[in-house]
């Protein structure tokens, strides 16, 4: 059976074109980039080239700014663990609490060392108020990490503001961004809107490269210690033989994100726009998060209340559907989404939460067929749950407060 | 690390491999000068030995006929060790006249070497130097009288620390330590290190860990704005002398009596949306906000108004319409 792919913001499938490009180094131009003769030095030039392509598509007027890494999770640790090494006088951190848990984890690591984090709020929309970033400036502080765009909700943050507003108040706060779900979606200019960004993490496989490559944008001049370090690879700044094929990748897959973007993000926001459309008016009581915020055209993030993800989810992949869920059995630790928390959504609706995520690979035959089944899915969950009448198909009139009696 | 080399360069060291007739490889038996530099360490030594044409009236005005060199080092290290000689025998140069040979002389010879190899044209230019001070002291030159200086350079040689300009460690800790160099800004304006890519301003063993072994690591590390409170304050960030109350109150007043009317003849407003220190955080509102150029022209307006109104440390941050 074919499957619906409908997780882009999990990972995505390598583009065919990403996949010839990267063959040939793969098989017979296996050289080390640092060794000295010929079919080195060619690699080598490659390697040169992806690397100018990749910053000509950030608007980045140096390559050397780019550094390559092996995901966007190197990436977010060498930048927040790097800055913080490299400035030690200044031990205050302000991020969101809705950042992934590489850019939180690192926070939460650097408040066990006596740094002091603000995590700032969301409101119901998942947007971030700017007074309250504002307030949160201080004299000692380090550097805001602020993610472009949100993977669950895919709520989009105002960063150019952010940033503009950070080196207004003190230029030497160091301003990192997490773009992993925001490269080759949104317009990226380091040299221009975002030059006030001094380091952006990305990873190549949600975005038709493979997994196993990433890049974290360093602005000339910001002061970073190299996390990994050994050869002397990226001019000292990290260490490790560059992974040459999967480089050669990341850069096609951008040039393709390029050559047709305006048409394919037409296309995958009606896709979203109709699925979202069709779910609010065939099945009660959901609601799409982040709704009223700006959000990048491929995220559906919707709560069903009264049923839980996991049970969804497998019956969609019954029918070949692959989504993914907010809810506590899904994510392998037994918290629900800590974004969907962030967001004030009860809990009751975070359990039932599925994230649809689209790409240019999918069509309007994917579309009509989760319209097909979406709705029975969760109306078979209801019909098995003690908080949803069927007769009525509206919730029982007692299931709130059966709900409160179950919540932390 | 795979370097690119201009067509040229891999030719002379070729040439010179090859023992290629015209090429200098060599050394002189008795020389008129000898000169050396570079040591095992850096991974470049050269030993240069030259001949001359001796004038019987005045030894200024001796000429080079022969320059030959014996060089340890890379495929550049060869190739600038041939231009040298080949620049100096073709130009027909005295002595003082070959001195003026620099290398970047040596680097456009050769057309171009990459930046990380140029230091093996300095090598060439200091190995020069040495050999002419040596033909001056056989020939009763004296240098000082004719005002030519002459730097050795033997102790700064080691690990290279800035690649792109060929800055060595032992000169960097010299130069921090002589002119009193605290921060990777100063280096880079007194000796030229990390001007460049500024890879080596933070990687391990880098500019800023040469400085943190040398100064210590008390709190210097960002020099804008202090760690704790206003002890070393620029005057941007010294206390208002006003409380934070007062402060905030006059600052309401002067907008109300004085920039909102202003504002509101032509149609805009202004909200205040934080007050931090002597930074006032304000959000343009009405006719005005939106238009580039006349949000930038009110809030220079806005920022003087209260400058000469309460105090003139005021700064004016204009925030965006979004929540």
């Amino acid at each position: 059976m074919n499957i619906i792919y409908a997780d882009n913001n999990a990972t995505t499938r390598v583009a065919p074109e990403v996949r010839d490009a990267m063959m040939p180094y793969l098989d017979e131009d296996y050289f080390n980039p640092s060794s000295m003769y010929e079919p080195a030095q060619r690699t080598a030039h490659v390697m040169a080239e992806a690397r100018k392509k990749i910053a000509g598509h950030l608007g980045v007027g140096e390559p050397t700014e780019i550094l390559f890494t092996s995901c966007a999770t190197e990436s977010n640790n060498t930048a927040i663990f790097g800055a913080a090494t490299a400035n030690p006088s200044r031990k205050h951190v302000i991020t969101t609490a809705v950042e992934h848990p590489a850019v939180l984890e690192v926070c939460k690591q650097l408040e066990r060392t006596g740094y002091d984090v603000t995590f700032l709020d969301v409101d119901g929309d998942g947007n971030l108020h700017v007074d309250q970033f504002i307030r949160a400036l201080r004299p000692d502080t380090l550097m805001v990490t602020i993610m472009h765009a949100n993977n669950e909700t895919g709520v989009i943050f105002p960063i150019e503001e952010l940033s503009r507003l950070t080196k207004e108040t003190d230029p030497s706060i160091i301003f990192h961004t997490d773009a992993t779900q925001s490269v080759s979606k949104l317009p990226i200019d380091l040299d221009g809107t975002l030059t006030n960004v001094d380091l952006l993490s990305f990873s190549g496989h949600k975005l038709h490269a493979p997994k196993g490559v990433g890049a974290l944008y360093v602005r000339r001049g910001t002061a970073c210690r190299p996390f990994m370090i050994g050869g002397h690879q990226e001019q000292g700044r990290r260490g490790g033989t560059e992974n040459v094929p999967y480089i050669v990748g990341m850069a096609k897959a951008l040039d393709l994100a390029a050559e047709n973007h305006d048409e394919e993000e037409d296309r995958i926001r009606a896709y979203r726009d109709r699925l979202e459309e069709a779910i609010e008016q065939q099945i009660p009581c959901v609601q799409v998060s982040g709704k009223n915020a700006a959000r990048l055209p491929n995220t559906l993030n919707v709560s069903c209340h009264y049923v839980e993800g996991e049970g969804m989810l497998y019956q969609l992949s019954e029918y070949g559907i692959c989504a993914s869920s907010g809810s506590a059995c899904t994510s392998g630790s037994l918290e629900p989404s800590h974004v969907l928390r962030a967001l004030k959504i009860p809990f009751t609706a975070i359990h039932g939460s599925v994230r649809f995520s689209l790409s240019r690979y999918n069509s309007d035959e994917d579309v009509d067929r989760i319209i097909e089944v979406f709705p029975q899915v969760v109306s078979n969950l209801r019909r098995m749950s003690p908080y949803w009448d069927n007769e009525k198909n509206a919730p029982r009139p007692d299931a709130n407060v059966l709900m409160q009696g179950n919540q932390k | 690390m795979a370097w690119e080399y201009s067509e040229k360069t891999k030719q002379l060291f070729m040439d010179a491999v090859h023992g290629k007739p015209g090429t200098h490889l060599g050394e002189i038996e008795d020389p008129d000068g000898l000169g050396e530099h570079g040591s095992i360490v850096c991974g470049d030594a050269m030993r240069f030995t030259f001949r001359v044409e001796r004038n019987p009236d005045d030894p200024t005005k001796d000429v080079i006929t022969d320059a030959r060199y014996l060089t340890f080092g890379c495929t550049s290290a060869i190739a600038a060790s041939e231009a040298l000689c080949s620049l100096i025998e073709e130009g027909r140069y005295t002595p003082l006249q070959a001195l003026k040979i620099q290398n970047k002389d040596i680097v456009e010879f050769l057309e171009g070497l990459p930046q990380q190899k140029v230091h093996c044209s300095v090598m060439g230019a200091e190995a020069l130097e040495a050999a002419v001070f040596n033909w001056a002291q056989k020939r009763g030159v004296d240098l000082d009288e004719l005002g030519v200086d002459l730097h050795t350079g033997e102790d700064d040689e080691g690990r290279i620390v800035c690649k792109c300009m060929s800055v060595s460690e032992p000169y960097l800790r010299r130069k921090i330590k002589e002119l009193n160099l605290h921060t990777i800004e100063e280096i880079t304006n007194a000796v030229k290190a990390g001007g460049a890519c500024m890879s080596c301003h933070h990687t391990p063993g880098g500019l800023q860990d040469l400085l943190d072994e040398i100064w210590g690591t008390d709190g210097k590390a960002l020099h804008i704005l202090p760690a704790d409170g206003f002890e070393e304050a620029t005057p941007e960030s010294l206390p208002i002398s006003l409380s934070p109350y007062q402060f905030a109150k006059r600052i309401e007043k002067v907008m109300d009596e004085q920039v909102r009317p202003m504002l509101r003849h032509d149609g805009g407003d202004l909200e205040i949306v934080d007050i931090k220190d002597n930074l006032v955080y304000c959000r343009m509102k009405g006719a005005c906000h939106g238009c580039a150029s006349a949000t930038r022209t009110l809030k220079m307006t806005v920022e003087t108004t209260l400058k000469e109104a309460v105090d003139e440390r005021v700064r004016v941050i204009e925030v965006g319409a979004g929540t």
